[in-house]
């Protein structure tokens, strides 16, 4: 739990960065936009993970 | 010591929204947002154990544990609020920021109102 997420979110950030340029270049440009949101999506699906766990635990450490 | 890796990942975490904000922006903050979470969740614990010896000292005071849970509650929802209020400046969005402080504030007011009425029946009681 920790710095490996971090890394995630930018391996996934810059994957879709590059994945979007190739196909931009290769002349599919709906493609890329359809990819550079999906990898947005993935990013914030993992953040909204974290942001669950700690609301979890703050819930159930100050029991709200 | 947990402080060291906190640190880390603090700086990991910034060098990491560095790098990818020239890339993709908005996969930055939330990179930002990420390495907050993470650093809070470690230091969580750290609350928990700082909670329980209040809470010894509470139930030594005799004082009703209702008011120590309301304490508890307040401090949660600063927390919280403070965390949520944060991550909206960061992302640039300064007066949604200080609404949801506002209405922290409002909510702190909220939960305190039984205390401050258990206060004005004690000051009755004693004129």
């Amino acid at each position: 739990m920790g710095v490996d997420v971090i890394f995630k979110i930018a391996a996934v950030g810059i994957l879709t960065a590059v994945v979007g340029q190739v196909l931009k270049h290769s002349g599919k440009e709906e493609i890329s936009t359809l990819t550079t949101l999906a990898g947005l999506i993935i990013a914030l699906l993992m953040v909204l993970n974290l942001i669950t766990t700690l609301f979890d635990t703050v819930k159930g450490l100050f029991n709200f | 010591m947990e402080l060291f890796k906190i640190l880390g990942i603090g700086l990991i975490t910034c060098i990491a929204g560095l790098i990818v904000r020239q890339v993709k922006p908005d996969v930055a903050s939330i990179i930002m947002i990420a390495g907050g979470v993470v650093i809070l969740l470690m230091v969580v614990d750290y609350v928990a154990q700082i909670f329980d010896v209040f809470k010894v000292v509470m139930d030594k005071t005799g004082l009703s544990s209702s008011l120590f849970s309301i304490v508890l509650k307040i401090v949660g929802v600063g927390y919280l609020t403070e965390f949520a209020a944060n991550i909206c400046a960061d992302t640039g969005s300064n007066s949604l920021a200080e609404k949801i402080l506002f209405a922290g504030k409002i909510i702190i007011l909220f939960m305190s109102l039984p205390i401050v009425t258990n206060i004005v029946e004690i000051v009755v009681g004693l004129l």
